[in-house]
């Protein structure tokens, strides 16, 4: 039996120490340039006034401090908070159910999961443009259904009360597929063993469903409640195409707050403060998220 | 036979020459030529009537060349980033709201040393205004549009009305908020909608606060004057329209981006639409022959949408005197005249007449716009082409959007709207 070929290792002393950076180099030049830089410019800018990228004057803290007084700030801060709290659990829960769903077999079950997941593929800004047509309170096919139903029109883009809901609706509809497909791998890897064992023992589905297979999934539920609501704190494309943030204030949510500040308002240190509170709240969730991860492992 | 085989050497040596080649023609300019680029919205026919202009110019300037870009994404995000990198385009086409705040910040050339001086002659005081500043010329407007109204020939037929043809004849509020209540009965769904085009063009609905006599910004273009009982009154009218369902909550000044306001027309919802002239293509593929026009509605005072482009010449040009002579050479009366034929525009010099531009279809149409160009207020002009206009109007979009909702009353809108809109001019 032939030996597999071996890795030449570098011998030398020089070699073994140079190694590992040449591997990391590349990896922690484009973090460097694209990442760290843009970040420290980012905090170094939200100490100052601004209003084109380049030149500003320090002024302290004063940008924080105007969050406190900013009504926009604190509406828009309550939007993303009640959008991810609409979001998350909702395309978690459709997608866990539809995985269920498609783990068994079933004709068609490859398109159905395609198709499920079409619509995570879908770029944002051409989402919000269909949905606008179909939401479109006079002339969407949404109302026209719901007509020839023999039921009333629905404001759903036009009320402020409807247009978060309907906002949740279709950001949900695009995250399904993604939560499903995690959900799919994950319930793939429940031991079928424990599963009959458990049948034998006179479990019924809904039994054997939440005794067993939800908290084998904990993990990964885990995992994904913290990329989810990443994802929710960064929606823009879709809300901005879909609402431009109204009506009124009604969608109005902090990442879009960000942008508007940074350039139709012309203050970007401002907007590098109001971006700073956002990376707070998303590195809570990311450290969130690696706990998570580091029980997920305990738990394998 | 041997193949033969390429080592590490030779793909590093191909690679070296195709990443100089590369960053080569990213600096588009060779060291004998003097290169310019000129950036425009993506507008197919215009691209090309710009290159076409450019080319002339060239030919009349041996040494040099221009090439013609699309603007890209949102306006101001897409330029800021390129002025920080120095990289923005030699000449920008840029509309007069946005100009403003680089005009004021120093990222535009004074174009007052290159533009033949018998130039502000051809123009009216309002649109000169765009780019004149006290220290110079920052911008050349070079072809305009602004709002008419746009009618259904068998709804008026039907509710026995003959709209007006000209200015002086004009629906007055009162007349048009009665004809627009016969209007809606007989579509059955709305009266008329708005040329609103997403919460960035909610400026276009501040020249109803000119028709009623008030201001969005005081004389010196900077102080807040929407507490005045003329701009309340306007607040009122406009809440009016949804509140007596005379326009569709879906025809707003923030939401429902896109052509709300084509669509509605299209579909036979409302018998009116007070909109610009790039409605015409829509309703002559829509309902060709069906429509008709008449002046934009007025009050105590005339007033329409400032629409239309200005060139400037950007900081980050390495020639900004050719530039400059280019956007004089663009302005001329001929090409102004090339460029409106075209591309469909209005154009800037009050001297064109739409029989000099020749229009391929809809000479009248376009004639009334270029007669309703004559009532944009020089106050408003200089309101949207202020510094702090491009804040001021997200906070206008804002709070109209609340008062046309009925969250705010017009009163508390003003208020709101005046408090918001001081905390951006105090800066």
């Amino acid at each position: 039996m032939s030996r597999p070929a071996e890795t030449p290792v570098p011998t030398g002393r020089r070699g073994r120490r140079l190694t590992p950076y040449v591997f990391l180099g590349p990896a922690a030049l484009l973090f460097l340039t694209f990442s760290l830089v843009p970040i420290v410019i980012a905090i170094a800018l939200s100490f100052q006034d601004t209003q084109t990228l380049g030149e500003g004057q320090w002024v302290g803290t004063q940008n924080f401090e105007e969050l406190g007084s900013d009504r926009l700030f604190r509406t828009a801060l309550l939007n993303t908070v009640v959008f991810a709290v609409g979001t998350v659990p909702t395309s978690m829960a459709i997608g866990l159910a539809l995985a269920t769903a498609l783990n068994r077999p079933l004709p068609g079950r490859g398109l159905f999961r395609a198709l499920f997941f079409v619509p995570m593929v879908a770029a944002g800004v051409v989402v919000g443009v269909v949905m606008s047509w179909i939401f479109n309170t006079d002339y969407g096919v949404a109302n026209n259904a719901l007509e020839i139903l023999g039921l009333g029109r629905i404001p759903w883009l036009t009320s402020p009360s409807m247009a978060m809901l309907t906002l949740i609706l279709v950001v949900v509809w695009t995250r399904v597929g993604f939560c499903m497909v995690i959900y799919l791998g994950a319930l793939q890897s429940v031991p079928a063993e424990i599963v009959e064992a458990a049948s034998i023992d006179g479990a019924g589905p809904w039994a054997r469903f939440r005794r067993i297979t939800l908290p084998m999934l904990a993990p990964t539920t885990s995992i994904l409640l913290i990329l989810n609501v990443v994802f929710s704190l960064q929606a823009f494309d879709i809300i901005y195409v879909l609402t431009g943030g109204g009506p009124g204030f009604s969608t109005t949510v902090l990442i879009q707050y960000v942008f508007r500040s940074a350039f139709q308002d012309g203050q970007m240190g401002y907007a590098a403060a109001l971006g700073l509170v956002l990376v707070a709240i998303l590195l809570l969730f990311t450290l969130l998220r690696q706990r998570a991860s580091k029980k997920a492992e305990s738990f394998l | 036979m041997r193949r033969p085989t390429v080592g590490r050497r030779q793909i590093l040596a191909v690679a070296g020459i195709t990443m100089a080649g590369a960053l080569a023609a990213c600096n588009g300019e060779s060291t004998d030529t003097q290169h310019l680029r000129l950036s425009s919205w993506n507008i197919p026919p215009d691209l090309v009537s710009y290159q076409k202009i450019a080319d002339a110019f060239v030919a009349d300037h041996p040494g040099t060349s221009v090439s013609v870009e699309v603007t890209t994404g949102q306006f101001h995000q897409w330029f800021i980033t390129r002025l920080a990198a120095n990289l923005a385009p030699d000449i920008i086409r840029i509309t007069p709201q946005q100009l403003g705040r680089y005009a004021a910040n120093g990222s535009l050339v004074d174009l007052t040393g290159s533009v033949p001086e018998d130039y502000r002659d051809d123009w009216s005081e309002p649109f000169w205004a765009i780019g004149q500043r006290e220290n110079g010329l920052y911008g050349i407007f070079q072809h305009t549009d602004n709002f008419i109204t746009y009618y259904d020939k068998q709804v008026m037929e039907q509710i026995g009305v003959q709209p007006p043809t000209r200015l002086e004849d004009a629906w007055r509020w009162d007349e048009f908020l009665e004809i627009a209540q016969e209007v809606k009965a007989a579509t059955g769904h709305y009266a008329f909608s708005y040329g609103w085009s997403g919460s960035e063009t909610a400026y276009r609905w501040m020249p109803l606060i000119y028709q009623n006599g008030g201001a969005f910004l005081g004389e010196d273009g900077l102080t807040p004057s929407m507490d005045t009982a003329e701009a309340i009154g306007a607040l009122e009218f406009g809440r009016s329209w949804y509140t007596e369902g005379l326009v569709s909550p879906s025809n707003m000044s923030k939401s429902g981006g896109g052509h709300v306001d084509f669509d509605l027309f299209n579909t036979g919802q409302v018998g009116m639409a007070l909109t610009n002239p790039e409605a015409i293509a829509s309703f002559d593929e829509a309902r060709p022959g069906e429509w008709g026009v008449a002046p934009m509605i007025r009050n105590t005072g005339e007033a329409s949408d400032l629409g239309g482009n200005t060139l400037a010449v950007t900081k980050s040009s390495k020639h900004p005197e050719l530039a400059a002579e280019l956007v004089a050479y663009m302005t001329s009366r001929e090409n102004i005249q090339t460029f409106c034929h075209d591309g469909n525009w209005i154009p800037s010099r009050s001297s064109l007449a739409a029989e000099d531009i020749g229009y391929a279809d809809h000479e009248d149409v376009m004639q009334l716009f270029i007669d309703q160009g004559t009532t944009i207020p020089l106050s408003m002009v200089k309101a949207q082409s202020g510094e702090y206009f491009s804040s001021l109007n997200a906070v206008f979009a804002d709070y109209l959007d609340l008062c046309l909702l009925g969250e705010l009353t017009p009163r508390e809108t003003s208020e709101q709207m005046m408090e918001a809109m001081l905390s951006v001019t105090s800066r």
